[in-house]
Order: C-alpha cells, then structure tokens, then sequence
C-alpha cells in the first residue's frame, strides 16, 4: 500500500486548521489519493462466496449455472451493498488535555475522529459519535446525514474532568442497538482489566471496536530530569518526584502497561492500535480502513 | 568598627528565609502539570530528599546577600577611636537641665538629676561640659569645664524652683554658651533634661539656633501624669465694720485623677485653720469648693488652701494675701463756693465699692498740707486750681512718692490751673456744645489702664452728652487718654515720679453734663481712683516668675522671701521691684525687717506647671529656625557621622551588589524551573503551560 504525502498527515500541518472539516476532507483526500478504490462503485456487483439455499432466500439470486451442474440450490453473495454504522467515541477526560510537542492527544483525537468520520461518510456509512468522561457528554446519533453536526460537536469538546471507560462503555453498549464499527479513542489510563471489562461490555452488542491508545510523546519516554512537582491532570494529585531517578522504571512501568493493555483488548476481540502524537494519522487511517473492509464482507 | 544603626543587625535573621525557601521550594513551584500520575505514584519516593538542600553554593550566594544587605543597612562604621580621638576636637556638652515647678513631681527629679550624671559620667577627659538650669530663666551653674567634680556638684546643688517652664530660655542660654566656648563648626551637644512639658514650648518658634548646635532630648518622665491643684478662686470681705467676713473660695484643677476621688480642702488664715472641705474632685476639669464666711483678722492676712498631697505637691498649696483695712483715704478738695450737691455724684460714687474701699474726707482750698498728705493716697481737686507755695511742693513731692492727684477741671477753673508744673494739661476755657445738643467723648484709648472697665463695652462712653466742658491741651508730658468728639483732650495722664496726675476735662456733675446718670459713671470714677492711687493691679497672689512692684509707701523696702533671705530692692526712677522666684509669703518692711510689715504678696507657681501633659521630644524643635552660621572657627576635622556619611559609595555598592544577588537568585531559580520542565506543553484550549 503506498504511503500518503506527508504534507497532508503532518500533525503540524494539522494543528493549525480550525476547521475540521477542512481538516477531515484534507486528510482524507490526500490519504485516498491513488490508494483506494472506490468501495462504493463495485461494491454490488463482486462475488463474495456461495451459500446454501435457504428458504425464504430472495430468488433472484439462485446461482442457476451451479444449480445446472450440480442440480442443487446456491445463492450467490456479494459485497455488501448496505452502510455500516459507525459509531466514534473520545474520551475528554483532562488527562487528554496535555501535548509536549505542540499538539495535544485530545486535539490528535479530534483530528483522527474527523478525518475517519470523513472517511465513512465518504463510504456512505452512518456516522454518531459520543464525547465521555467519567460518562456520557454529548451524543450525536449515528446517520448518514450527521457529518457536519458531528464535526461541530467535536469542535466544541472540551477534554475536563476524571474520566473513566467502564461508566459510559456500559451506556455505549445500550444505545448502538445495531451492529456496526465503534471507534474509541482514548488514553487508555485505567487498569487493563477495567479496560478490557468495558471493551467486552461493548462487544457484547456484536459491535467492531478499534481502540486508537493516543499517547504523547512525553508520556512515552518522559523526558524530565529535574525535580520538580508533577500534577495529575485528573485528580490533581500532586508529587514532588526527581525524574532522574524514577525515568527508567517510569518507562517500564508505562511499557508493562501498554502491553498489558494491548494483550487484553486484543484478547477482546478489538482492534488496538497505539497512536502516538508526533506520528502522522496515515497509521491510524490505514488501521480503520482495513478494518472497514472486513466490516463489509459480506457473512 | 561599629553601626549607626545596630537595630538593622536584627535583620540577619532574615538568612532563615533562602534556607527555607531551599527547602520548600519545590512545593511552592508551580507544577508540572502530567495527563497521569498513575505509574509515578505505583513508583516508592524517598520523601528524604526533598528536605535536604541540593544546591549549597546558590544557597551560600543567597544568605550572603541578605548578610551584606543587613549590614549595608546597619551603616557599618569603620574607624579608630583612638585615631579620632586624636584628631578630634574634645566635645563640647552643654547640659539644659529643666528645674521648673513641673519637675517636681515625684522621682523626676532624681531621675532628671541621674540623667545629667550619667552624661557627665560619659564624658572624656578632653570633653567639656556646662551644666545650665532653666525654668521661665535660665542660669548657668557651672561654665564649660572638663572637671567632672565640679559638674556633678552643680548638679547636686540643683533643686526645683516655683517657676514655670521656657524651652527657649534654657537654648538661648545654650546657644550663648556654644558661641562662648569657640567650637568652630565641630558640633556642640546640647543635652535637654526634662519633663517636656508642653506649656514650656512658648517661644520657641522663631528662635534661631545654628546647625552646629546638636540638641539631644532626654526625656526623664513618659506617659500621662495624674496632677491635682488648687487655686485661689475668690477672697474677699463681706459684711462690714468689726463683723467684717472673709468669703473664701477654692478652684480644683484635676487632670488624669480617678473620677470621684475623695479630697479635703483646708483654708487656713494666718496659720489658723478656718475651715475644711470635703470635695469629690472630678477626674478631668474644675471643681469649685466654697467655704463658709469666716471671721477676718485684723491687718494683713495670710490665707492658704491645702488639698491632699499627691505627686506634685508644689501646686497642693494656693497662697492669697489681703488686708483687712485697705480703704483708700480721699481727699477731695472742692471750693468753697461749691454746695453738697455739686459733689453729690462723685461722693456718692466713691462710697460705693469694696476691695479697697474708699474714705473719703472733703476739704476746703487750702486746707491741703503734707501731715494731711501723708497717708492720704488720692487728692481730687475738684474744680479748684492746685496749691502754690508749700502746700504745692508738698503736694508735688507726695506725688512723686506715689500719690496719685485728680484734677477736675471745671467752670471756675477752666482758665486758671495753666501754669501749674504739676498737672499735664492747660485748660484754654470753656466750650459751650449746648447748641450742637451737647458733646461727647468720640475718641477714647481703650488701651490705657484707665479705661480698661469700657474695653467689652465703648459704646457706654459715648452714652454721656455735655454741655460744657474745659478745653485742655497736653502740657509737661500729658498724654491724651481720651477727647471730646471736636477734638479737644478730655483726659490727659502723666506719671509724675512714682504716683499719677490726671486732669478730667468731663463734667463729673450733673450740670454741666448727664454723665453722672449715664451707667458709665460710676465704673469710671471706680476706675480713675483705682488707677491714680495704683490698687488696681493688687491681685491676691502673683506666680513664680513675675516680680513685685514695691508700692510707693515704702521709703526704704526691704523684703524678706520665703525661704528666709532679704532683699533691699534697689529704686530706679519709677519704682522698686522683686523678682518673685519663690512660693510662699514675700513680707514687705520699711527700713528694717524687724519693724512691722507694711505689705505683704503670696506667691504661687504658675498655673501652668500644673499641667503635666508633655510634648514629644522629637518636636522639641519643629518650630526652630536652624541656620547655617557657625558658632566660632572652622574646624577641619569632620565629626563621625560626616565621615561615615562620605562613605556612601560603598554602602551604595554593597546595595548593588545585594540588587544583583537578587536578580542572580531569580535568574537561577528561573533556569531551575527551565530543567524541570523541558518541554513546552500545550493544552486543547491553545494555552502554552
């Protein structure tokens, strides 16, 4: 798969458009540039596999050369020619709120949502999206006419407060009633087994999930050296700490976490995919898509 | 080496606070804000280290410059005392030592006095001092001397006087000695021992004092000092003949006493007690205390009013004299022409009035001799020229013994009394103003002693209407007192030796005139023989301070003061006089004291003293003109503080450099905080934290 133009994924570039529209429909077009299909165009009309009949089955669509040779009853599965809905969930929880290098994970998050939400509607799919903390803040209802007010809503949320996946994967659950794609992302700061308790909350419901884990890349290798008194952006616990000497295991502990965490959303059935900030959105992108295009095989 | 200001010095405890801050200062820090503590926290901190200093050498820099700071505010002054002793002009003190009535008041003035010894105690041997007393005066008790002994025993000889109090007496008489001794510009010390009482500032604004002249306050009494005193309201005799009565009656002052204090009031009359009274004295004013009539001794008396001793016990005790026989002996010479009704109005108002009372005896032209003179203190000519020949020399020369002549001029003597030496006017006739309804007095002195009783009311003197008066004009040193409304002179004065002639060109009768039944009449005719015969400044008591005027009767005075000494005053043209320095009983004796008194005066300290409330040391001085004029020759060797204060570059570098330090401390503790937090972080809402 060829890469996208850096110019067009760069999270500086980024940073500086308001619009997140414009935003979105930038990334995209220049993600999708002589990369991809379109999904929509021949997604009727590609086989995708024989089945037996079954009664009630539409029989327009009896394999009657099959049924020729072999004088039983085959109906013949395309590609979906149906939307999916997709449902994008971020976590505004104040921990998001924090960026070393210019572009905090939250406004990485709402890039990366509206870019993807760019992305499925270009699909024709349904998009909604849910802003949590500790729980639900706004909602927007997946459809397909709902871009432009997802967009704002985005643009208006604000990353405050303690935040908590468990709560609000719980409510998540019960408002997708169908079966579609759930996009979290998140900051992944819970235990792995909240994490993972939330995630199966969710597929219970038979959603897709993809978990994009945003990290900063002061979170990834802190880099401090001087004492100094750290604040929790959530619970405003302050420590004086000496990051010379706590660096290493620091980065240990915060390793053992991810792993732990990856192992367990995995172990889920989700799709995790750690993002870092001062990464381009192309890894995000092409993670979502390729989870879209097993999402439209037809079952 | 020492400091001008050592108190700075406990600033140096201010090193405590960069230690502290050390200490402390990361908690103080703004935090570093991080999305989560959540793996920090699972990590074990030794909380140790943050209570132990890290950087020891910004430390060190820090409590240094608050040292440096300390001291640079301390004035550190570096010299040699032996070296400036050297070459150094001995010091010149003079020391003011407040002895007024005021300094009585227990244990000031042993405290005043050890204040003094303590500053001679300090002297060096090349020093000088001069010890100078001061009440209302100032006297120098002992001249610049680097004597020791000598000062201490001035010192000790001192007491408090009756005086009262006069800042400006005492620093001129320093000043006087600051120029005698020829400091140059070397600084003369004046070291002011007192009370500060406030009453004692008059005076001192508009009083020059040279630069040179260094005035140090020692205030020997702080705080509010409770005082009760007692004065003389009222003494006078009432009723008359051998039941003659004395009405006594008591002013207390109180300030600061408890309110409703209990005090007794005793009125003792030559020694004898007369009467006691129990008072509740109010805690701040006046309580007025009356006794009962009582009877009055014959001759001299002596009154006192005692209330209970308290710390200031010289105001305890008010002093009045009196004399039970004062009346004025008259005489009025009329002519024989003249009926009883023609001096109705004047006899009849000299009768009236008490304190002196007034006898009078009525001769004819001629009758005047100098036996008749001799205790006679008043001779009013009424409308009748004055004696020629020996009676005129007797009567001129008890004049000039102080007895006092009134010269009526009237129809029969309007064009005669011209050439007499003796009165200060000529009459030039008689004018007629019944066709303008009568003259009046238009143009009065005020001013003059004669006609103080009109000064609240004037307008009672241009009242009286006349229709004929003499015309006078000032002859042999008169002075005009007052003039008719067309110009002429109506009274004339002249002080003729120790006594008064006056010459009335106003109709005292009720022919010539309605003045005898105008209500000015009889205050001035009150007044004239009260003037011309000098009893009208004959108060009960006088204060400290003041001085005596021997009356005239007394050929050869001779005063014995209270405290048992005599003074023979010595008489200059006018009249004798004694400085009244003392509280108590001034006795007056003709010729030698163990004849019998002819006059007595009590003597009280000034009312003033009596109030203790002080004025701050440090605006001793607020309204002194100090001027730049040297008191003697130029002295080349600056004082200490000159000296010091030509060091103030320094004191200004050592400023700097604690500036700087500061700026350094800033700098490092801005280039701490730049380690700890390396990165620049960025939030959602576009704040760079």
């Amino acid at each position: 798969m060829p890469a996208a133009p850096a110019s067009f994924l760069d999270r500086a570039l980024l940073a500086r458009i308001s619009d997140l529209a414009l935003l979105a429909r930038t990334v995209v077009d220049g993600f999708m540039h002589g990369q991809h299909r379109s999904m929509r165009r021949g997604s009727s009309t590609d086989f995708a596999q024989h089945r037996a009949y079954q009664p009630g089955d539409d029989l327009r669509r009896i394999d009657w050369r099959l049924l020729g040779r072999t004088d039983r009853f085959y109906m013949k599965e395309f590609e979906a020619d149906t939307n999916a809905s997709v449902m994008f969930a971020l976590d505004s929880s104040a921990s998001m709120d924090y960026g070393s290098k210019g572009v905090t994970k939250y406004d990485y998050g709402r890039f990366l949502i509206a870019s993807l939400a760019w992305l499925s509607q270009q699909q024709g799919d349904r998009i909604g999206l849910v802003t949590f903390t500790g729980d639900i803040v706004d909602v927007v209802p997946p459809s397909a006419r709902h871009l432009q007010l997802l967009l704002h809503t985005l643009g208006r949320a604000k990353a405050e407060g303690a935040g908590t996946l468990s709560g609000p994967a719980q409510r998540l659950a019960h408002m997708t009633s169908r079966a579609g794609i759930l996009v979290l992302v998140t900051d992944c700061y819970e235990s792995p087994a909240e994490l993972g308790r939330a995630v199966d909350a969710l597929r219970m419901r038979g959603q897709d999930l993809i978990v994009f884990h945003v990290v900063d890349a002061a979170e990834r290798d802190f880099p401090f050296t001087a004492a100094a008194t750290f604040e929790d952006a959530e619970s405003k616990t302050r420590v004086a700490v000496r990051p010379h000497d706590l660096r290493k295991r620091y980065l240990e502990a915060a390793r053992s976490h991810h792993e732990a965490v990856a192992k367990r959303l995995t172990a889920s059935g989700a799709d995790y995919v750690r993002v870092d900030t001062d990464q381009p959105l192309d890894r995000a992108l092409h993670a979502y898509l390729d989870r879209r295009l097993a999402r439209s095989r037809v079952r | 080496m020492g400091f001008l200001v050592p108190a700075f010095l406990a600033g140096l405890a201010a090193v405590i606070v960069p230690i502290v801050l050390h200490l402390r200062h990361r908690d103080k820090d703004t935090p570093h804000r991080f999305p989560s503590l959540m793996f920090v926290e699972r990590l074990p901190i030794r909380t140790a280290q943050r209570r132990r200093i890290t950087d020891w050498p910004l430390l060190l820099l820090r409590a240094l410059a608050i040292v440096l700071l300390v001291i640079a505010f301390a004035r550190p002054l570096f010299w040699k005392p032996a070296l400036v002793r050297a070459t150094a002009p001995p010091r010149t003190v003079v020391l003011l030592l407040d002895r007024s009535a005021s300094m009585g008041h227990r244990a000031v003035w042993v405290a005043a006095q050890d204040s003094v010894r303590r500053v001679v105690q300090s002297l060096g041997a090349e020093d000088r001092a001069a010890l100078v007393l001061f009440d209302d005066q100032a006297e120098v008790a002992q001249a610049l001397t680097s004597d020791k002994a000598l000062l201490l025993a001035a010192v000790g000889k001192a007491t408090p006087s009756a005086a009262g109090t006069r800042y400006a007496a005492g620093l001129r008489a320093a000043r006087q000695v600051a120029t005698d001794a020829h400091t140059g510009t070397a600084p003369v010390n004046v070291v002011v021992v007192s009370d500060f009482q406030r009453n004692g500032t008059a005076g001192l604004a508009g009083l020059d004092l040279p630069t040179s002249l260094k005035v140090q306050p020692v205030a020997v009494s702080t705080g509010p000092r409770a005082n009760a005193s007692v004065s003389v309201a009222e003494a006078r005799p009432v009723g008359g003949g051998a039941r003659e009565r004395l009405a006594v009656a008591a002013t207390i002052r109180s300030r600061g006493v408890p309110a409703g204090r209990k005090m007794s009031v005793m009125l003792r009359l030559n020694g004898r007690q007369s009467g006691t009274q129990l008072v509740t004295a109010a805690g701040e004013g006046e309580t007025r205390v009356v006794f009962e009539p009582v009877p009055l001794p014959s001759g001299l008396v002596r009154g006192e009013l005692t209330i209970d001793p308290d710390s200031l016990a010289a105001d305890d005790t008010a002093r009045f004299t009196l004399t039970s026989n004062d009346a004025v002996r008259v005489l009025l010479v009329a002519p024989d022409d003249a009926d009883r009704d023609e001096t109705l109005y004047i006899e009849r108002a000299l009768a009236v009035g008490r304190s002196p009372s007034v006898r009078l005896e009525r001769l004819r032209t001629g009758a005047i001799d100098a036996k008749r003179l001799e205790d006679a203190a008043l001779v009013i000519l009424w409308d009748v020229a004055p004696p020629s020949g020996s009676a005129g020399t007797a009567l001129q020369e008890w004049t000039a013994r102080g007895g006092g002549v009134v010269q009526v001029a009237a129809r029969r003597t309007a064009r005669r009394f011209g050439s007499s030496s003796l009165l200060p006017a000529t009459a030039s006739g008689l004018a007629d103003r019944s066709d303008d309804r009568g003259g009046s007095l238009g143009d009065v002195r005020l001013d003059h002693p004669l006609l103080a009783p009109f000064r609240e009311t004037p307008a009672a003197l241009a009242a009286p209407r006349f229709l004929r008066h003499a015309r006078l004009e000032p002859a042999h040193g008169g002075e005009i007192v007052a003039r008719f409304d067309d110009g002429s002179a109506a009274v004339v004065e002249r002080a003729d030796g120790m006594g008064h002639v006056i010459v009335v060109g106003v109709p005292l009768d009720a022919r010539a005139g309605d003045f005898p039944l105008q209500p000015a009449y009889l205050p001035f005719v009150r007044q004239l023989v009260l003037y011309a015969t000098r009893r009208d400044a004959t108060p009960l008591s006088r204060e400290a301070g003041e001085s005596w005027v021997i009356p005239a009767s007394a050929r050869e005075p001779v005063v014995s003061t209270p405290d048992g000494s005599i003074v023979r005053p010595p008489r200059d043209r006018r009249a004798a006089s004694v400085p009244l320095r003392e509280a108590g009983i001034y006795v007056l004796h003709d010729g030698e004291t163990r004849s019998a008194p002819v006059g007595e005066l009590a003597v009280n300290i000034p009312a003033a003293e009596s109030d203790l409330g002080v004025v701050a040391p440090a605006d001793l001085l607020a309204g002194v003109r100090r001027n730049g004029a040297s008191v003697g020759e130029a002295d080349p060797t600056p004082p200490p503080i000159e000296i010091e204060r030509r060091q103030g570059l320094w004191r200004l570098a050592i400023i700097g450099l604690a500036v700087l330090l500061l700026i350094e401390m800033m700098l490092a503790s801005r280039g701490w905080r730049a380690v700890a937090n390396p990165l620049q972080t960025a939030s959602s809402s576009g704040e760079r934290s």
